[in-house]
């Protein structure tokens, strides 16, 4: 069964207690959110995401959506029963732009807050966090690149949640290698553009819970150079604004059809075909990757964010279920002699899963709120080396999100399948929608292969090294300064997969220069060691802060006894992997790259 | 021989023959130096006034003030008898054979039979310049032409005439060689000579390409410049610095005195633009600017000339050139469109022209290779460039086009005009025969040894090769001789191997310069990635290493050439004896990136500096005066001012020229074969705190005289730590071990600041210090 509790204690330790101000100091734009205040707005949300979305996710992944052609020719997609009001009720109460600066009509929450609750709706409903987390995209590129007047005409509505936004990147022969793309777009004369051209996989590019739809649109300008260097950005509505700014003619765009997926169902993932499509340039003629990765580099974490999602889901899922299910005896003697079996969750091997998925979770959870401050206080730092440094880190930690956190939420629904047993594989038992659901995440945004690349190619090597001075500093400075004291054991595993790490970074960065290969095979391993130290140290972090409390007599003795645990779990059967990645970096690229093309 | 030269008179105090009169002086020869008569209390007043113009130099002309005392300067009307105390004169006024013969003839009276006599002309012919001269002049007479800084310039073209004497000859090249530290080049008696011949030709070809192709000059220059191993500045960018109204001098010239059938009365040609912009004071750097400018008014912005409007604009990003044609002459050549079009514009006429020089104007390729490298300072000349292009595709190219292909191109028809052969080098003669490249007695070229075997050991960062008599040379190999620790490794390797089967050790190598220091990228990676222990054990490793070359129980001498910084400085002092290029610019310079030296550098200065005997006894002089070196990262502008510092003992030795560094320095370590023991460790007296506060006192006055920057105080104090001995009392001896454990401390100590960081960053990235 889809179980779902917002884990708003754990939710609010990160935020209060964990990351302090992570050396990025205050934030004077985010004064105004107090504990409380943060509190409430955690709650509203919860009970949104529990009692609107939650109910809906079963029931629109069994329907999905419908691609209709109507008489006149025009084509529509509808979203499943009970999306419309859902999307309703999430737009009027101000959900859509929780982070979006005010001057636009948002409510400039600081993101460290708008992350939470981005985890709680895609733990609720990944296909339904889609809709609204497009438009979010869209509008990060909008603001960033596009004329004062586009802004005008368009924020606005996006940011209310009435107009929605998509990214129409993909065409059938061109999805990582961007360069290759045909889409064109010529100018009429007017300031105005056509666009023509065929886009796949285009998620939310047709819907019916919104009054018009606004399509950013890679394409090449009649002049454009080949490659990645002659891609420009177009702004392109479904309906052109009239006078009034409200929408007018029907622009030249049609959804052709809608994919047939392996799970995100209710999302739906369209054909579009742009026909002399009127569309407006955002930012500089040819630049337009520039703009979409700006887009781009938002939604890789927010897509992080839903394998975390699903993780926390899952989690929660088999634990209820395991609390339920009862079978054998406890290897211990029995536990529960009143029934005729033990439940489950006396078994050490189930125990294994809920255990791993429950670090994984406490893990990433603590691992995005640190990212989280790092948005933050990019935008809103003290001075300009701090808005640096924060900048550096969220380049780094970007892909390792992304990538990290994507794995870890399939493995963690995949281990809710295992703990259901033959029943998980039901579709009624509702986990095996979260194995479905979570695979895409792994692929879109950029696939994880391409992340792993993103960290050994472009970040690790930058400014020599600049951008992992942000991670490796603290990490470093916290392994010293913790040598002692109550968490003294899990610093000095901590330090053992730190050195490795280290270790991996200098031999990947020299390997690398002189043969581009041998990074690119060492890519997704390193990703997964420098993310399981990232967890490690955040875990250990908490399990600090956990210590420091009871020994101060908290009254939340078991929220932080469990952290200690939980940690201490991460540090027993998960960090050790650590060894196993380097040793596996450490075998350079000669095994995979051996074998004769022919004989695969 | 008899034609020793200890006295040199240089007539004419223009540029040139100032600059040579420094160059004399530098060598440590007295040197005389005359010009024109002025009315007035002062009647040498110009060569006077020259001499102050060269104290002021930029680059300096002077390699220590003692040179700078050994010109003297005078009149022709009064002192030109004085020209009987000179060896040797070198007449260097204005190109007019009229004041040269006017000259020449007073001369006949006052100079002392044997004499030599040489002109600095770059255009007239030997006959000429003689004519109506004695027979004894016209044997004492020769062309001696220097090329322009004189100081940092290694070519000098030598032409004898018929009646020439041979040792005299002889005699003023192996002081050019050997004193003033110049490449000589015989030359014919030809127009131009060598290097300004196929110069003003290749220099014609390259703008009169940009022109017709419709290039703009960054184009050009993004073409014509690295990726020919031709200076970065390019063709425009060089022109503009040696002056835009040369050109149409040397056109003058040239077009006069060559044959009407010679390939370059084809091309020479004067530009109207170029025209206008002379008359207009855009003469280049020395003048409005040139086909480059640096607007002021707009703010400091680089702005490059449109060729065909003649309007400027802000200098624009060069078009890109793929890095394979940045690296490989032929896909330079092949590339589409207007650059390979004017890759080849540039070279292959200008190629064509040199190989048809071959026996006009010198007898062998390698003297005009020479020529151009040294002269116009290419990377490669143009028979090797012909090498790298091949031969037969040069030839088969002008072929194509319709152009005449020189005999001497065809000559190497399927072959090479370099080779090596059984480990010898050898060049293509005009008689289609392969010519052992030999070298001139004193003359050990590491190159050469490369070429004839194989090193003894060798590993990413080092080599160390045999270069006979039982002497070693350790070679740095890394990117600008970066120093990391597979370089100590393979010291450690190299001092078991020589103790076993050797006699001594040569710290040498032939990169552009000795060696920039430590690998700073590779440190800061580590830094980056907070691998303190990595670097903590590259200090430690490369302490040991210097100081197991010191104690070795063979002798260790490190040539240095060019730059020897930090880590490349501090192996200078850890050897036994120095061997210096003249051209050394040797210093600590750490501090400037926020370090302090950790390879042993400090104890090593502050005992160069107690065994000064000009300093004041006691522990302070010695520790202030390393201090004041170290903190402000003084770097010696040539190996004599290097000495004046301390880097350099007295005994050290200076070689002038850089062909015979090697050679040298194999001597000197041979010299010190015989009953060597290795120095005894020091035990250092150190002022201890009561020290440190003077120091720090001097600190806190630079910094509140804004000369220190707050992060410049914090890597002061620390240096400051280890030159006092850290908490030494001044009667305890402070051992050198000791002395390399504070530098350990405070380098770690350092590093851990993110302020040290930010300065290595930025000095990789920008290449500038970081004033924070």
């Amino acid at each position: 069964m889809q179980i779902y509790k917002a884990p708003l204690r754990d939710m609010r330790f990160v935020l209060n207690e964990l990351h302090g101000d992570d050396g990025f100091g205050p934030l004077p734009a985010h004064e105004e959110f107090t504990p409380d205040l943060i509190d409430a707005v955690l709650e509203e949300a919860a009970k949104l995401c529990e009692d609107v979305l939650l109910p809906l996710n079963r029931s629109g992944d069994e329907e999905g959506c419908h691609w209709e052609r109507h008489a006149d020719g025009t084509t529509s997609v509808r979203t499943p029963e009970g999306f419309k009001a859902a999307y309703d009720q999430f737009t009027q109460s101000g959900w859509n732009a929780l982070v979006t600066p005010p001057e636009w009509g948002g409510q400039g929450l600081p993101e460290s807050l708008g992350k939470m609750v981005e985890e709680m709706i895609c733990a609720t409903n990944v296909s339904f966090s889609l809709y609204p987390g497009l438009t979010n995209g869209a509008i990060c590129a909008l603001t960033a690149y596009a004329s004062d007047e586009l802004k005008a005409a368009y924020l606005p509505k996006m940011v209310s949640g009435e107009w929605s936004g998509t990214m129409c990147l993909t065409e059938a022969h061109c999805g990582t290698d961007l360069g290759l793309l045909r889409t064109k777009a010529d100018p009429v004369g007017d300031g105005s553009y056509k666009v023509s051209g065929a886009k796949i996989f285009i998620s939310a590019g047709e819907q019916d819970l919104t009054s018009n739809i606004i399509h950013l649109v890679l394409a090449r300008l009649p002049d454009a150079p080949k490659g990645v260097k002659g891609i420009s950005l177009f702004l392109v509505p479904k309906f052109l604004p009239d006078a009034a700014g409200e929408p007018g003619a029907r622009n030249g765009v049609t959804c052709t059809a809608i994919e047939h997926k392996m799970g995100i169902k209710a999302s739906a993932t369209c054909q579009m075909q742009f026909e002399d499509s009127i569309g407006w340039l955002v930012g500089q003629p040819h630049r337009g990757l520039e703009a979409m990765f700006t887009m781009m580099n938002a939604e890789r974490v927010g897509v992080g964010i839903q394998g975390l999602g699903i993780g926390e889901a899952a989690y929660q899922s088999a634990v209820w279920y395991a609390r339920e299910r009862t079978q054998g005896r406890s290897l211990s003697g029995a536990k529960a002699p009143e029934k005729s079996a033990d439940p489950i969750i006396v078994h050490p091997d189930v125990r294994r899963m809920l255990m791993t998925m429950r670090a994984y979770n406490e893990g990433c959870r603590a691992l995005s709120g640190w990212v989280a401050r790092a948005l933050d206080a990019e935008k809103h730092g003290p001075d300009a080396e701090t808005r640096q440094r924060a900048e550096d880190f969220v380049a780094l930690m970007t892909p390792v999100v992304k990538a990290l956190f994507t794995d870890l939420g399939l493995e963690s629904a995949s281990l809710a399948v295992q703990t259901y047993g033959g029943h998980g594989f039901i579709r009624e038992s509702g986990v095996e929608q979260y194995m479905r659901d979570a695979r895409i995440a792994m692929i879109y945004e950029g696939t994880n292969g391409i992340q792993a690349l993103d960290l050994v190619g472009r970040k690790m090597g930058a400014h020599m090294g600049r951008l992992l001075r942000s991670f490796f500093h603290p990490v470093s400075a916290f392994i010293e300064g913790h040598a002692e004291g109550p968490i003294a054991p899990m610093v000095k595993g901590l330090g053992r997969a730190f050195e490795a790490l280290q270790g991996a970074s200098a031999l990947v960065a020299q390997r690398g220069l002189k043969d581009p290969e041998e990074a690119g095979a060492a890519a997704t391993d390193y990703l997964r060691l420098m993310g399981l130290v990232a967890m490690g140290y955040c875990l250990a972090k908490s399990a600090g802060i956990a210590a420091k409390a009871l020994a101060e007599g908290s009254d939340e003795k078991e929220f932080y006894t469990a952290k200690i645990q939980t940690a201490t779990f991460f540090f027993d059967r998960i960090l050790p992997q650590t060894a196993s990645l380097y040793l596996a970096i450490k075998a350079g690229k000669g095994s995979m790259m051996a074998l004769d093309e022919a004989a695969f | 021989m008899g034609h020793s030269i200890a006295k040199v008179c240089v007539l004419g105090a223009g540029t040139m023959g100032a600059g040579i009169a420094a160059q004399v002086a530098n060598a440590g020869v007295p040197v005389l130096l005359l010009d024109r008569t002025t009315d007035g209390p002062d009647r040498s007043i110009i060569a006077r006034s020259a001499l102050e113009r060269l104290g002021k130099a930029e680059p300096a002309a002077f390699m220590s003030k003692a040179a700078a005392r050994l010109v003297e300067v005078g009149n022709f009307d009064d002192d030109l008898g004085r020209v009987a105390e000179c060896d040797w004169v070198i007449e260097a006024i204005v190109e007019k054979i009229e004041a040269k013969h006017a000259l020449y003839a007073r001369l006949e009276d006052v100079r002392r039979a044997g004499t030599a006599v040489s002109s600095n002309t770059s255009t007239i012919p030997l006959e000429r310049l003689i004519e109506g001269r004695s027979e004894a002049f016209a044997q004492d007479f020769l062309i001696t032409h220097f090329f322009n800084p004189p100081r940092y310039m290694r070519l000098i073209e030598v032409v004898s005439g018929a009646r020439s004497n041979p040792d005299l000859v002889a005699a003023v090249s192996a002081f050019a060689d050997q004193r003033l530290g110049k490449s000589v080049v015989a030359c014919k008696d030809r127009p131009g000579f060598i290097a300004n011949r196929v110069g003003t030709f290749w220099l014609q070809s390259a703008v009169n390409a940009a022109f017709d192709l419709g290039l703009s000059v960054e184009d050009a220059d993004a073409i014509a410049g690295k990726p020919m191993g031709v200076p970065k500045t390019g063709i425009f960018g060089l022109v503009d610095l040696v002056g835009l109204d040369l050109m149409p001098y040397l056109k003058a010239s040239l077009t006069a005195s060559l044959p009407k059938d010679d390939p370059y009365q084809a091309i020479a040609r004067d530009e109207p633009l170029i025209l206008k912009m002379i008359a207009d004071g855009y003469t280049g750097r020395k003048g409005k600017g040139g086909f480059y400018r640096i607007n002021r008014e707009a703010g400091k912005v680089k702005e490059a000339i449109d060729l065909a409007t003649g309007t400027y604009a802000k200098a624009r990003k060069p078009m890109s050139i793929p890095a394979v044609a940045q690296k490989d002459l032929r896909a330079l050549l092949a590339l589409r469109g207007k650059a390979g079009a004017y890759a080849w514009a540039v070279l292959g006429p200008t190629l064509a022209y040199a190989a048809a020089l071959v026996g006009e104007v010198a007898d062998d390729v390698l003297a005009i290779d020479t020529a151009m490298k040294l002269g116009y300072n290419w990377k490669y000349g143009p028979f090797e460039l012909i090498d790298r292009i091949g031969a037969d595709e040069v030839a088969q190219r002008l072929e194509a086009e319709g152009h005449a292909v020189p005999p001497m191109l065809k000559l190497a028809a399927g072959r090479s005009f370099y080779r090596v052969e059984g480990g010898q080098r050898q060049f293509l003669g005009l008689d289609g025969e392969y010519h052992p490249v030999t070298r001139p007695e004193g003359v050990l070229l590491l190159e050469d040894v490369k070429a004839a075997s194989k090193p003894l050991l060798k590993n990413g960062s080092a080599a160390l090769w045999d270069i006979g008599d039982g002497v070693v040379c350790l070679e740095f190999t890394a990117k600008m001789n970066a120093l990391d620790g597979e370089v100590m490794t393979l010291i450690a390797q190299s001092i078991a191997l020589v103790q076993r089967h050797y006699k001594a050790l040569v710290v040498y190598n032939e990169g552009s310069h000795f060696s920039a220091g430590a690998n700073l990228g590779q440190a800061l990676f580590a830094l980056n990635i907070a691998a303190w222990g990595e670097v903590e054990k590259l200090v430690r490793g490369g302490q040991q290493a210097y100081k197991a070359l010191k104690y070795a129980p063979f002798p260790v001498v490190a040539a240095p050439f060019g730059m020897a910084l930090g880590g490349g400085c501090e192996i200078v002092l850890n050897s036994d004896a120095v061997q210096a290029h003249a051209e050394t610019y040797i210093g600590l310079v750490e501090c400037g990136v926020g370090l302090i030296p950790g390879w042993g550098g400090c104890g090593e200065l502050i005992q160069r500096l107690s065994e000064n005997p000009r300093l004041p006894k006691g522990p302070m002089p010695a520790v202030a005066k390393a201090f004041e070196t170290i903190s402000t990262a003084t770097v010696a502008k040539s190996a004599a001012q290097a000495q004046e510092i301390g880097f350099l003992r007295p005994s050290d030795g200076i070689t002038m020229n850089r062909d015979r560094l090697l050679a040298d320095a194999k001597a000197r370590a041979l010299a010190m074969v015989e009953g060597y023991t290795p120095p005894e460790r020091p035990l250092f007296r150190l002022p201890g705190a009561g020290g440190r506060a003077a120091l720090d006192l001097a600190v806190q006055d630079f910094a509140a005289k804004g000369l220190a920057t707050p992060y410049d105080t914090v890597v002061a104090g620390k240096l400051a730590h280890v030159l006092t001995g850290g908490d030494a009392d001044m009667a305890d001896g402070v051992s050198e071990a000791e002395l390399l454990a504070l530098e350990v401390e405070q380098f770690m100590a350092l590093v851990r600041d993110v302020r040290t960081v930010a300065r290595i960053e930025t000095m990789l990235a920008t290449g500038k210090p970081l004033r924070n």
